[in-house]
Formats: structure tokens, sequence, C-alpha cells
């Protein structure tokens, strides 16, 4: 049985962090908009570790890591039910939508 | 020095991507003869690509302030205005997107073509995110030399 159920879908942890991975992005494109509009967004980050970047990635990696724990504990620790097509969807669409907003915000945002 | 620490940064990257590339092609021709192999080689990926982005890190937060004064005051100021800014946030996505390789090519990918599937579009996303990342280095370094001539 074990066997499988292996052979189908893909498992709690590759569909959780897949979904972290989309979230996270995104955020990172939202997140150099608002310390790069916000002189008061990074002096905060500045302060949190003496750089703002430093401080951006810890918040990108954390986020991340709580995000892909967090989504594989529903339907009792099996995680969420999502096919392999729409994880891949949402993987694409949330690293490109990150990059698009970083990429679009320095060519004629800044 | 820190002419080696740069090195490093470029040497991990390039092992990355040549890693990711390795991952992509045995992905698509997985059996359980080459798993494992392809479980180790993604774990390599992702361990290459912190030790870029540690030491790339390192030099962007301790040394790179001399080279973009020297961009900055150069011909070529969009080396630091679009080139090193972008790519100083969009090296995260890449190391999301690696990190995450060696648990999506923990499933069986010999029995599981949704697991497969995955793996290569992550895989292929990461080589994409990696050459631009090696072009915008190699361009802002030019940056930098253009500043230097310049003077």
């Amino acid at each position: 049985m074990k066997a499988i159920l292996e052979n189908v879908g893909v498992s709690k942890y590759t569909k959780s962090f897949g979904l972290s991975l989309a979230f996270a992005s995104v955020v990172n494109g939202l997140l150099v908009v608002a310390k790069e509009k916000s002189p008061a967004v990074q002096a905060g980050m500045q302060r949190l570790t003496g750089h703002h970047w430093v401080t951006h990635s810890v918040i990108i990696l954390g986020l991340f890591a709580a995000g892909g724990w967090l989504l594989a504990q529903p339907n009792g620790g099996q995680g969420i039910k999502l096919t392999a097509s729409r994880l891949i969807g949402i993987v694409l669409a949330g690293v490109v939508t990150g990059g698009l907003i970083i990429l679009g915000f320095y060519l004629i945002g800044d | 020095m820190n002419e080696l620490v740069m090195l490093g940064h470029v040497f991990f990257g390039v092992a990355c991507l040549l890693s990711t590339v390795w991952v992509f092609v045995e992905v698509l021709n997985a059996s359980v003869a080459n798993q494992a192999r392809i479980r180790n080689v993604s774990r390599a990926a992702a361990v290459f690509m912190w030790f870029a982005f540690l030491v790339g890190g390192y030099w962007y937060v301790t040394s790179y302030h001399t080279d973009k004064a020297i961009i900055l005051k150069g011909p070529w100021p969009f080396a630091h205005n679009f080139f090193m800014e972008t790519k100083e946030h969009l090296v995260i996505l890449l190391l999301l997107l690696v990190t995450y390789l060696p648990i999506a090519a923990a499933g069986n990918l010999a029995a599981n073509p949704d697991a497969r599937r995955v793996v290569l579009w992550v895989a292929g996303l990461i080589v994409l995110l990696a050459m631009t990342m090696e072009g915008e280095g190699g361009l802002i370094a030019m940056g930098v030399k253009m500043g230097l001539l310049a003077k």
C-alpha cells in the first residue's frame, strides 16, 4: 500500500515547502519595495542585524522554513491536499511574480 | 584576500549550477539505479549554493562599498543601480529554490512521474536564475572596470 501511494502525487513536505517557497518569493519582492520606499523600514532592518540585506535574508529564509513546517501540519499531519500540476503552477507563479516585482521596481519604480 | 573570497563565491555558484544541470539530466532518466545519486547531487547543489550565498554575502556586507563607489562615479552606474540591486535580492529566490530541490527530490522519482515533474521544473528555474546571477555578476565586475578605466 505504501509503495502504491509513493507512486502518485507528491509528499507533504514537497507540497508544504513548495507553497511556502511561492509565498516567500512574493514577500521577498514586496519587502524590497517596502524598504526602498520607506527609509523608516530600511533603518529598522539595518538596526536589527547591522545590515538591511542580512535582515531581509533572515526574514525570507525564516518565513520559508516556518511556512514549510506549518503547511505540513493540516489534515491530521498529512499536509495540504494539492495535485502536482497545481503545485508546479503555484511555485512558478510565485517565483515569477517575486522576480518581476524586483526587476520591475529597479527598472521603473526606483 | 578579497579576490579569493570573490573566487570562492563564483566557484560555489558555478558548482551549484552544474550540479543542478546534472540533477535535471538524471531525473529525465530516473530509475532505481540513479535515485540515490539524484538525491546526493541535489543535496550537493544546496550545499554549494549556501556556500556561495554566505561567501558572497560576507563580501557584499564587508567589502562591496568600495566597488560601489567606483561604479557610481564611472560611466556604468547601472551596474550597481540595476544589476547589483536586483542580484542581491534575486539571489534569495535562488537560495530558496536550491534549498527546496533536495526536499522535492526526496520522493520516489523512479516510480512517480508527478515527483519527477516537480523536480524538473524546480531544477529548470534554478538553472535559469543561476545563469542570470552569473551574467549579472559579470556585468557588475565590468562596471568596476569601466569606473577604473575612466579615472
